[in-house]
């Protein structure tokens, strides 16, 4: 083989406590496919932000062409020929194709605008695309946007093209063709790291295939050597500690929530379930799954197109978040700082945001003391560690802050909770307190949907679990029959329920 | 027919403004003369500049609302050089406008750029401040016609030529270079491309490797130093230069720029654009002054209005347009797809 042309030398990374990566080692050749593949939060993310200069290791060093090399930013990533593209790719909406290609590019003052469409032209063609390089660059769909992106690599000598999740949002067409496109890179000695949570494609267009887990490497083996059955054994195969133990179930018989056949334009389809008072059923599924949209669509943020929804035994068909609240239904989102806590404001006005109407007094004024009342009453039964409700959120740890978000949401005494990625990003106790709360939630009567991409929490929390893929209903699992191979298979479209 | 969507903004604007120009001959007697054009040129000639300094800092995503406080003090200060030294050279002269307003234009752009603070709040603060330093500077004193030099006075009435009773004067003719070279160095400069890039999507921008900073910052300095060369302008029109000179051109200015079709959330627009804008914003307001119909009370009113509906007008035309190219996109590649 040729001499690697990148090679990471047991990089490790941290983010204050926690560890992102962990001697992480692996080598790029020129001229091959290297598909990543791994869990949600495996460490897939941090591994290309130290590749392009986003991010500095926190020890092990980058080797390129043999040489260390310290990359100071993403500036000094593109000198060396690091590019990467994502999911959803970074263009300029108002420039044209041709400008967007060249953007980057330090060639003389004036420039050339026939050569700038001549070497557009050169470099669309080279990943065998045709697009008019005349467009402004805000119509393009994605897969054109994402090809205008690899022409800007290439035009910059690229040596190193990372891809990561660039068919995630692309229809099976368009898909083919990116595909296509990384072989064709591959063959011209360009070294593509591939990043996909579609096992099949990968053995498709890769030539290497390394799994990593937790921060850590776990192999590298060529293609032919590998099934989806020992990648998946390699995703999922931690031991599972037991910080996790799942209680007995206290489902009861009554329906809570019932949901036929639901499906949202083209972003999901046919998902269909029952979900029992004292039940919590958590849906499981990678990135690009659309399980977070079907939570939307339940709370009225993006209705449902198709599909019947019976909630406490009515039909209903909710059209917004407000009708949803009315229900009793309450939608914890996984984005803490953009939809769920107003950070610079107090605990106890966060705590009290959703239900003002209940602590006016009848001149219309906020009772304050009432407010108090309800903050303190909550920082106990939630176990809020904070010295007082006054303190503002973003002093708040993470776990803490999650626990304010579910007080707020509580304090509406919904009967169905839907609470997305409960407890990414807080540690092991502040995740076993959430749990706990989520169980005497149900234990009180309630209903919990739960969207949550740590396979252990599901398997500890979920009483059944639905599997989600890229918009569909994979099956639904109970708990007694489901492991993390199995919930994985289905994810990974490998098997069907 | 392919034709790029700023050309088309600006044919919209042309048949705007002839629409508006019509209008405006039809309610009001004796209007459409050549008198028209010489009062609109005379006043468009300071306008244009500042708005062509505004399109330079809005395309970066940002505003500068202290234009009218630079050109006020420029023009001061300009005054007072060329009233104690008589024998300046012209062009000294106005390099030493651009020079003062680039000065101040350094200010602002280290503030925003390198000090990260809104530009909305800097420039708010630097207006109030520079109309300070004017009012300091001048000391409360006021400059005169009859101070400064024959050359001067007589600049922004010299006829370069006459077609017909329309009169180009030198400085609307300038003006209008100025703009087009501005126009030109935004169409086909490289570091430009660069403006409209850290306008249009700034995360994209740090992506590939642009200095944000530097941009942001160059497009403040070269912004004041257009204002500056508008303070010129202005001290040769007015002659007369008090502690108020350029006071509310930071508004028109937008106005013009936003008209003109310049997003104002950066990205987008062109020089030769706000220089349409600067005139229909004068045409307008000149014509609302002959026009009965409307008391002077209502006049801004009606000004106001107008840019709201250019505005619209503007965004609704720009969505159509856009979702147009899509559909058609679509439906060319599910033919390609098919066989």
């Amino acid at each position: 083989m040729t001499n690697p042309v990148l090679s990471l030398k047991a990089v490790s990374k941290s983010f204050g406590m926690t560890k992102a990566l962990a001697d992480m080692s692996i080598t790029l050749f020129p001229g091959e496919v290297h598909a990543i593949v791994g869990e949600n939060g495996a460490g897939k993310s941090t591994m290309i932000k130290i590749m392009t200069g986003v991010h500095q290791p926190s020890s092990g060093a980058l080797e390129l062409a043999g040489k260390a090399i310290t990359l100071s930013g993403t500036g000094a990533a593109r000198v060396a020929g690091i590019a990467a593209i994502y999911q959803e790719p970074m263009v300029f909406p108002d420039l044209d194709v041709a400008e967007n290609i060249f953007i980057s590019s330090r060639l003389g003052w004036v420039q050339n605008k026939a050569a700038l469409r001549a070497g557009a032209r050169a470099l669309i063609g080279r990943i065998g695309m045709t697009l008019d390089v005349d467009r402004i660059a805000a119509g393009l769909t994605l897969a054109e946007q994402q090809a205008v992106e690899i022409a800007r690599a290439l035009s910059q000598d690229v040596r190193v093209l990372i891809m990561d999740e660039p068919t995630a949002s692309l229809s099976a067409h368009e898909a083919a063709q990116l595909r296509r496109i990384a072989r064709t890179l591959a063959e011209q000695g360009v070294a593509v790291v591939y990043i996909s949570h579609r096992l099949e494609e990968i053995f498709e267009v890769a030539d290497r295939v390394t799994v990593i887990r937790d921060g850590q490497h776990i192999s590298t083996r060529p293609v032919t050597e590998v099934t989806s059955d020992s990648m998946i054994a390699d995703m999922v195969g931690r031991e599972v500690g037991n910080y996790f133990t799942k209680a007995p179930s206290q489902t009861r018989p009554e329906v809570m929530l019932s949901v036929k056949d639901l499906a949202c334009a083209d972003i999901f389809q046919g998902i269909s379930f029952d979900l029992h008072a004292g039940e919590v059923l958590c849906m499981a599924g990678l990135i690009g799954a659309r399980r977070t949209d079907v939570a939307l669509s339940l709370f009225g943020i993006r209705p449902a197109t198709r599909g019947a929804v019976r909630f406490k035994a009515e039909p209903v068909q909710i059209a917004s978040p407000a009708q949803a609240i009315g229900l009793g239904m309450a939608y914890v989102s996984e984005d803490r700082r953009k939809f769920g806590l107003a950070m610079p404001m107090s605990i106890k006005s966060n705590i009290t945001l959703a239900t003002l109407r209940g602590i006016l007094s009848p001149a219309g004024i906020l009772n304050r003391i009432k407010e108090r009342e309800i903050a303190e009453a909550f920082r106990k039964r939630l176990n809020i560690r904070t010295p007082n409700v006054d303190l503002a959120v973003e002093m708040l740890s993470g776990g803490n802050q999650q626990k304010v978000m579910l007080a707020k949401w509580l304090q509406l005494k919904p009967d169905l909770l839907i609470f997305d990625e409960p407890t990414r990003g807080i540690d092991v106790g502040a995740k076993a307190e959430v749990h706990d709360l989520i169980r005497s939630f149900v234990a009180n009567g309630g209903a919990a949907l739960v969207i949550s991409s740590d396979l252990p929490e599901v398997l500890a929390l979920g009483d059944r679990i639905l599997v989600m893929r890229e918009g569909r209903q994979m099956g639904i699992l109970d708990h007694a029959g489901a492991t993390q191979q199995s919930v994985m298979r289905l994810a990974t479209g490998q098997a069907a329920a | 027919m392919n034709i790029a969507p700023q050309t088309l903004r600006i044919i919209a604007l042309l048949v705007v403004l002839a629409l508006v120009t019509a209008f405006f001959a039809s309610v009001i007697p004796n209007y459409f003369n050549a008198r028209l054009f010489n009062r609109i040129s005379s006043s468009v000639a300071i306008m244009a500049l500042i708005a062509t300094a505004q399109t330079l800092v809005i395309l970066t995503r940002n505003i500068d609302l202290s234009l009218g406080s630079i050109v006020g003090f420029t023009a001061f200060a300009t005054g007072s050089i060329v009233a104690n030294h008589p024998a300046t050279q012209p062009l000294v002269l106005v390099g030493y406008a651009m020079l003062v307003g680039a000065a101040f234009g350094v200010v602002n752009g280290a503030l925003v750029s390198y000090a990260r603070v809104p530009s909305i709040i800097v420039t708010l603060a630097t207006m109030a401040i520079f109309r300070s330093f004017l009012v300091e500077y001048s000391d409360a004193k006021s400059i005169t016609a009859d101070q400064l030099p024959a050359w001067l006075v007589d600049f922004p009435n010299l006829v370069l030529f006459d077609v017909g009773g329309v009169e180009f004067r030198a400085a609307f003719c300038a003006a209008v270079a100025v703009v087009l070279v501005v126009h030109i160095a935004l169409s086909r400069l490289r570091p430009a491309r660069q403006l409209y890039a850290v306008g249009s999507n700034p995360e994209a921008a740090d992506m590939a490797g642009i200095n944000s900073q530097r941009t942001v910052f160059v497009a403040f300095t070269l912004a004041g130093a257009l204002a500056g060369l508008a303070g010129f302008m202005f001290l040769a029109r007015f002659g007369t230069i008090t502690v108020v000179a350029g006071l509310g051109f930071e508004f028109k200015s937008v106005a013009a720029a936003v008209v003109g079709g310049v997003n104002i959330f950066g990205g987008s627009g062109t020089a030769f654009g706000a220089l349409i804008g600067a005139v229909m914003i004068d045409l307008i307001d000149t014509s609302l002054v002959r026009w009965d119909l409307v008391s002077e009370f209502w006049r801004e009113a009606v000004l106001g209005a107008l840019i709201l509906t250019a505005v619209a007008v503007d965004a609704i035309l720009m969505r159509r347009l856009i979702a147009l190219r899509v559909r058609r996109e679509k439906e060319r590649n599910a033919r390609e797809a098919k066989p």
